[in-house]
């Protein structure tokens, strides 16, 4: 038996053996293939599947960045972005919904009670200050995304969320608003859809203002809540850095206040008045006559909407002598009380000229020259210089150079190559016709002078402020020694005594020394063609003439009415001494200058 | 040896057993000594339940700890979301206020106040020089009702409080007065006609460009 046993388990061992070892076989490639696919599945992703599981679930959400401010000097907001509301219906869902709860206080406790859909549109309309049918219309049909109201003020969109309406939601959108309105608002430019800039700085300085978007992504499951082991990427928005400019906003004001009460007085086409800071260049005005409101700029006409101080060129006329006189001083060529014999005409090259007064034959000086502002004198003193160097002299002061202050079309004025010069324009551009320039170039070569001969370039923007606070001064360009001190100290004398002893009393000033040149021009029509349509009248200056601080200049186009009567010297006058009073000027000390016009 | 093994020890070893044929005792191998017998001592039991009573204590705990987490992070979550609306109701309110105090501030608006409280802007102004005890400029006082000159409209924010009234349309920087006065001519002129025949219509309204230079196309409007 033992044997038998022994027997039948070695017959059937080596079977067992083999079917264990087959079964192990079928396993183990199962397993093989089971974890190959696992591995295809998990380890290569295969077809892309875990890629399009995770795509299904990520959720990228757009963060905005904020929209930088533009301030003036002393931190005043002249542009911000502020939270508004626009409130959004799913017409869907309201049409159908013909009564809902709301949980409501009555008799001090919290109650739900039953509104039918009219009384919620009813609500709803006197809420927006809508009209009942127009509301009503406005949530009836089948869109799921209307917007029923626009750029709602935060206390309104509180009001709207508390009726609880079904379908109306409300979305916060950000707004551009403008405190000061139109003080500056050409400067400050405005915003097209809302988002991107579409004049003044606002256009030009878009790129730094805005700033860039964030992003958030995470992973969201089919419930809509969101995975908490996932992804969570967060790429923080960068707002848009503030900009700060050399602007006073009072001052702003003030001058285009005064500007526009001149230029309505005088029935005028525009004016301009720059104020800018001789040491530093630094604009602290540049006021426009019908400036735009940035809240809402279409309510002026489009050639108000830009900044006439850099955009318009014109002949400048007269205040064009001092370069002249400059020129000719720097040369050597002449000093303030050179003498000179004005014949009341003046003919060279056959090219007569003749002066705004009658005048017989007289004895000049440089300086009486300048203060009666003779163009004949001008020409004879300005013979000296050749053409070249007359061309020179005015590249020098700036004509032909466009400032860059970081405003859209800037206007780098008319300045025609000497060799080009007809007979007649060779001596014109010695006082101001035959070239045209913009205010601020104007104001750049007087700025040349009173900073005893060395050119800043004017600024607009004085620095960048960071979203975390810290402040970035845009660095002032390199500046150009245009004359010597001592030329500047003369021609300086020269203005001033056109103030003291010569034809611009009007422009002193009580308790400071003014300098200052009026300037005339005929002014070329707008066709180009008709020949000239009205004047245009500028008066520039300096204060306080001991050590020069500001320049002020006047620009009046084409005021009705004969020219001879026509003044900004209160203008002028009234912009200066607010000017100094606002920066605490001390008043002037020692003797004005007071060179004598007439030679003996 | 284990008890088992002592019980599965063949039985058929005892001297009972009758003799097999062609086996005859002492011609087989020799005979196994016999192990003797010995107290086997049973190991002692490892006792289970504590470990399953620390097992479920565990698990309890571990319930209890994931309760009381979840019931934080919810509270935790109501506090920050109402946080949060406080955070936006706050910073509502904040701009709110700020766009208030920016829009009393506008240079226009705070000269339109002070002309409505009758303050006039002087025009000659005089200085003491205290170091030298100077004085320059002949400061005259202002005179009441001189004219002020060209009004800056208040700006155009929407939603605020409007301090200055609003200049006119079509002439947004005209004189003050001569519009007021103009509305009020109008107005006397409107009753006057009304009797006789309607009032003259009102001036267009500007047209809304919103911001843009290009008005919107006409358009035909059903009923007209």
């Amino acid at each position: 038996m033992a044997q038998n046993t022994g027997k039948a388990s070695k017959a059937k061992a080596p079977n067992a053996t083999r079917r264990l070892r087959w079964g192990l076989g079928i396993m183990l490639t199962l397993l093989l293939v089971v974890g190959g696919k696992l591995f295809m599945v998990q380890g290569l992703d295969v077809g892309g599947m875990a890629e399009a599981a995770l795509n299904n679930r990520l959720t990228p959400i757009e963060l905005p960045a904020e929209r930088g401010s533009i301030l003036d000097s002393s931190g005043t907001v002249l542009a911000s972005s502020v939270i508004r509301y626009n409130v959004v219906v799913d017409q869907t869902v309201n049409t159908k919904t013909e009564t809902f709860r709301r949980l409501e206080t009555v008799n001090g406790k919290d109650e739900l009670v039953k509104v039918t859909r009219d009384q919620g549109i009813s609500e709803l309309a006197g809420v927006l200050g809508m009209d009942r049918d127009a509301l009503r219309d406005a949530l009836t049909g089948t869109q799921r995304y209307y917007i029923v109201a626009k750029d709602l003020k935060p206390d309104v969109e509180d009001q709207v969320s508390k009726l609880q309406i079904p379908g109306i939601v409300t979305e916060g959108t950000s707004k551009r608003v403008y405190p000061n309105g139109s003080v500056a608002g050409g400067i400050v430019g405005f915003l097209k859809d809302g988002t991107t800039g579409q004049a003044g700085l606002e256009q030009t300085q878009d790129e730094i203002l805005k700033g860039t978007p964030g992003k958030r992504v995470f992973e969201i499951g089919a419930d809509g809540l969101r995975i908490p082991v996932g992804v969570d990427e967060l790429t923080p928005a960068i707002n848009g850095k503030d900009i700060k400019l050399t602007l006073n906003s009072d001052l702003q004001y003030f001058s285009q206040q005064a500007i526009q009460s001149q230029k309505d007085k005088l029935g005028a086409e525009w004016g301009v008045i720059v104020v800018s800071d001789a040491k530093t260049g630094n604009i602290i005005a540049m006021a426009d006559t019908d400036a735009p409101d940035p809240n809402d700029p279409g309510k002026v006409a489009a050639q108000d909407r830009g900044v006439r101080a850099v955009t318009a060129s014109y002949e400048p006329g007269s205040v064009e002598k001092m370069i002249t006189a400059a020129a000719v001083i720097d040369e050597g060529k002449s000093s303030p009380l050179d003498t000179f014999t004005i014949p009341p005409t003046y003919t060279v090259d056959g090219q007569t000229f003749s002066d705004a007064f009658e005048h017989g034959t007289e004895q000049r000086t440089l300086a009486g020259i300048v203060g009666y502002s003779m163009n004949t004198g001008t020409v004879m003193v300005g013979q000296r210089l050749s053409k070249e160097q007359r061309y020179g002299w005015l590249q020098k002061f700036g004509i032909g150079e466009a400032p860059d202050i970081g405003l859209p079309a800037e206007s780098k004025g008319i300045l025609t190559p000497a060799d080009q010069w007809d007979g007649r324009q060779q001596y014109t551009v010695l006082f101001g016709q035959g070239v045209a320039q913009s205010t601020l170039q104007t104001v750049r070569a007087y700025q040349s002078i009173a900073n005893d001969g060395v050119m800043l370039q004017p600024r607009l923007i004085d620095s960048y402020i960071d979203p975390d606070g810290t402040e970035e001064k845009v660095p002032a360009k390199a500046p150009q020694q245009v004359v010597s001190k001592e030329t500047a100290k003369q021609v300086r004398d020269i203005l001033e005594s056109a103030v003291t002893e010569g034809e611009i009393k009007e422009a002193a000033i009580d308790g400071y020394r003014v300098g200052a040149k009026t300037g005339t021009s005929e002014s070329p029509c707008d066709d180009g063609k008709s020949g000239f349509c009205g004047f245009t009248a500028s008066i520039i200056g300096m204060a306080p003439m001991d050590d020069p601080r500001f320049i002020v200049e006047v620009v009046l186009q084409r005021p009705k009415g004969s020219i001879y009567g026509i003044t900004n010297g209160p203008v002028f006058r009234s912009v200066m001494s607010q000017t100094l009073r606002t920066f605490n000027v001390q008043p002037s000390t020692g003797e004005p200058a007071r060179l004598p016009q007439y030679a003996k | 040896m284990s008890n088992a093994a002592v019980n599965s020890y063949p039985v058929a070893q005892g001297a009972t057993a009758r003799a097999l044929p062609g086996i005859r005792p002492g011609t087989g191998p020799a005979r196994k000594s016999r192990t003797p017998l010995s107290l086997v001592r049973s190991a002692p039991r490892k006792r289970r339940a504590p470990f399953v009573v620390l097992c479920f204590g565990l698990l309890a705990v571990a319930l209890m700890a994931v309760l009381v987490l979840n019931i934080s992070v919810s509270s935790a979550q109501y506090q920050l979301v109402q946080l949060r609306s406080e955070q936006t109701t706050l910073t509502k309110q904040n701009q709110d206020l700020t766009q208030q105090v920016q829009n009393f501030d506008a240079p226009q608006n705070l000269a339109a106040k002070a002309t409505e409280l009758g303050m006039v802007a002087s025009l000659a102004k005089g200085q003491i020089d205290l170091s030298t005890l100077s004085v320059t400029g002949k400061a005259k006082p202002a005179v009441k009702g001189d004219a002020p000159g060209a009004v800056i409209a208040a700006p155009a924010v929407a939603g605020q409080l409007t301090v200055v009234p609003p200049a006119s349309e079509n002439d947004p920087l005209a004189q003050r007065k001569a519009a007021d006065t103009k509305t009020a001519d109008t107005k006397t002129a409107d009753t006057k006609t009304a009797d006789t025949k309607p009032a003259p219509a009102a001036a267009a309204p500007a047209v809304e460009l919103h911001g843009g230079s290009v008005p919107a196309p006409a358009q035909k409007v059903p009923g007209q």
